[in-house]
């Protein structure tokens, strides 16, 4: 498991997801903070340091993986997980992303909470 | 003495003189008949031959008086009509016969058909001569062969048609009643010939098709026609949407003489258009099922780790039911998603008309497209009146025409936009103004949106059904629709129907 006390930042426009994944990590001694759209985890960025992005692939204001690259301009470190209903594993433009390095992993909703947790571990290990 | 003799011999001058000149008079009558005639003696012998004769034999005269009758014909001929015993029984008996055909064919010679009879020529009750009249018919039975096949060619068509083609005479009493008339109606022709066409109508309509024979009676101007959905009444009882086109007959005096119809079932354009709304609606279905697969895995997530954050050893009872209440509402959630898909997807039971609110029909529908335009960012506006506008329609069609307009405008705005969707009441007409601001129709093909299989969209994004089926829906709610448009800016759709009152 990761450094218990990480940050992790949460982004989905749908509260009850952040409560989902707020419920997870801090069970398991993460602390987290939620943006419920671009401009509020854009800010978060900017003025906190965090390890981890779980990113909904659809928000009001922008499509998740154009986020994804704004994220990486102001935290050219952090790693981002993709945590969505729209796309599959084998989509295309999931597949293109990890591979670019854009994201790092990807979650299908619905999930299951070991599926979080064995990210969290992988990506904190490294 | 002298005198009489004179007068004999004038009277002898003038005898020789009459033979001569009937003679030259035969021979002239006989040239200039357009038929060949010949005159054979008993011994079969041709006595004179018509010029017409020769010309059509291609022989000379002294090739052919003088010479026995097998001599001029083809043997073939000459054996197959057996010529010779009936010559032999008009010498016998006095009688005329023939009133046959025969085919000629001379040697390097076009087939000739000819009509013939053998007269006998009784001088004093000796029957001296018989004449062979022969009368060529070749272009005669040609051209009957041709009036023929061009009447079995005009009746293979007429018969062929699954249209119903139907001719009545002013008085508006059948005269013709193709195939399929007697196919879709159950009346055979013999059931309906000579009988008044109204009284196969449809019992409301027997007074306009009344009315139109009347105006065929009394309108001065030369044609007129009309088009009418009228059902036919059939021998069942049963009521069949017929299109029917009716127009002028003219006889070749140009007379009017009665009328034609020509209807076409509806029945089975209808089932090819509640086709078409099936597929198109399927093409909808799909553009929705990316949106509707977003939200509907959301509650299912929040669902799925409320019952996983349930299974966990100890855990306190306020987030027990805190994690109850998110299972409850997640399945509201998704319940509610797939009853708006449900109700989309639904068949079309009828396309009978009621009376319909406009208002909640449009905000039914935009219900249905909300999940697709959160992802898109596009912003929904409306701006209706607080009471209901009632119109003539039905529910299914028109939520498939708003559908399509919806999902349309917000195909234009892919990075974001706002839909406008108003209603304004003028002069006993609602108009439905939906507005985007996506990027527009260009001028080359704003004029074609309409058509049938016009489609912007990429190869396998849509069949291009949408528009023209939206236009045929509009049309059958008695409104129309109209597009105005500035490239990069957006365009506006606006959708009439009358009001009830």
């Amino acid at each position: 498991m990761g450094n218990k006390g990480e940050k992790f930042l949460i982004v989905d426009d749908e509260p009850d997801m952040c409560w989902v994944l707020e419920h997870i990590l801090e069970k398991n001694g993460f602390l987290t903070k939620k943006a419920l759209n671009s401009s509020e985890a854009l800010s978060l960025i900017e003025s906190e340091r965090f390890r981890l992005v779980f990113l909904d692939a659809k928000l009001p204001d922008i499509d998740g993986l154009e986020l994804a690259k704004q994220i990486r301009k102001t935290d050219p470190d952090i790693r981002i997980i993709i945590v969505s209903g729209y796309f599959y594993k084998d989509d295309v433009v999931i597949l293109k992303a990890l591979e670019e390095g854009l994201i790092y992993g990807f979650i299908g909703k619905p999930f299951f909470h070991d599926e979080i947790l064995e990210t969290v571990k992988t990506a904190s290990s490294l | 003495m002298e005198n009489f003799l004179m007068e004999n011999n004038r009277a002898e001058i003038s005898q020789e003189d009459s033979s001569d000149r009937y003679k030259k008079l035969f021979a002239m009558l006989l040239d200039a008949i357009p038929s060949s005639v010949l005159l054979i003696d008993r011994d079969l012998r041709i006595v004179s031959a018509s010029r017409n004769f020769l010309e059509k034999s291609q022989r000379s005269l002294s090739e052919t008086v003088g010479f026995r009758l097998e001599d001029v014909f083809p043997p073939v001929i000459f054996e197959q009509m057996d010529i010779e015993r009936c010559i032999r029984q008009v010498f016998e008996k006095n009688q005329p016969t023939g009133g046959e055909r025969m085919t000629h064919r001379a040697l390097g010679l076009p087939m000739r058909i000819y009509y013939y009879v053998i007269l006998p020529f009784c001088w004093n009750g000796v029957v001296e001569n018989a004449i062979l009249l022969m009368e060529d018919i070749t272009e005669q039975v040609h051209l009957s062969e041709e009036v023929r096949r061009i009447e079995r060619h005009l009746a293979s068509i007429v018969e062929s048609t699954s249209d119903i083609i139907l001719s009545t005479d002013l008085e508006g009493r059948i005269l013709t009643w193709n195939t399929a008339a007697e196919r879709l109606s159950g009346y055979a022709l013999h059931e309906v010939k000579g009988r008044l066409c109204c009284g196969y109508f449809a019992k409301e309509r027997q007074e306009e098709v009344m009315l139109f024979l009347h105006r065929l009676k009394t309108t001065e101007s030369r044609e007129i026609s009309q088009v009418a959905d009228w059902d036919l009444m059939t021998k069942e009882g049963d009521l069949i949407p017929i299109s029917w086109v009716f127009s002028t007959m003219k006889d070749e005096l140009t007379q009017t003489v009665g009328m034609v119809g020509v209807g076409r079932d509806l029945a089975e354009r209808r089932k090819f258009e509640m086709q078409l709304l099936r597929s198109h609606k399927l093409d909808a279905l799909g553009v929705m099922a990316g949106g509707i697969a977003h939200e509907i895995r959301n509650p299912l997530a929040v669902c799925s780790s409320a019952a996983q954050f349930l299974m966990e050893n100890q855990i306190k009872p306020e987030f027990r039911k805190e994690c109850a209440e998110k299972i409850q509402t997640g399945i509201q959630k998704a319940s509610i998603i797939i009853e708006n898909l449900l109700k989309f997807g639904r068949p079309s039971a009828q396309s009978d008309m009621t009376e319909i609110n406009l208002i909640s029909v449009l905000k039914e529908t935009l219900t249905l497209i909300k999940n697709q335009s959160k992802i898109q960012k596009i912003k929904i506006a409306t701006h209706f009146p607080k009471g209901p506008i009632l119109i003539d329609g039905n529910i299914d069609l028109l939520q498939q025409v708003f559908m399509s307009l919806f999902l349309n405008a917000i195909q234009t705005m892919p990075n974001g936009g706002r839909l406008c969707v108003s209603t304004k009441k003028i002069d006993g007409e609602v108009r439905v103004h939906i507005k985007d601001t996506g990027y527009g129709i260009s001028k080359m093909t704003i004029d074609k949106i309409f058509d049938p299989f016009f489609t912007t969209s990429a190869v396998g994004k849509g069949t291009g059904l949408g528009l023209s089926v939206c236009y045929s829906i509009v049309k059958q709610h008695l409104g129309s629709i109209e597009v105005e448009s500035t490239e990069g800016k957006g365009s506006t759709f606006t959708v009439r129907f009358p009001i009830l009152r």
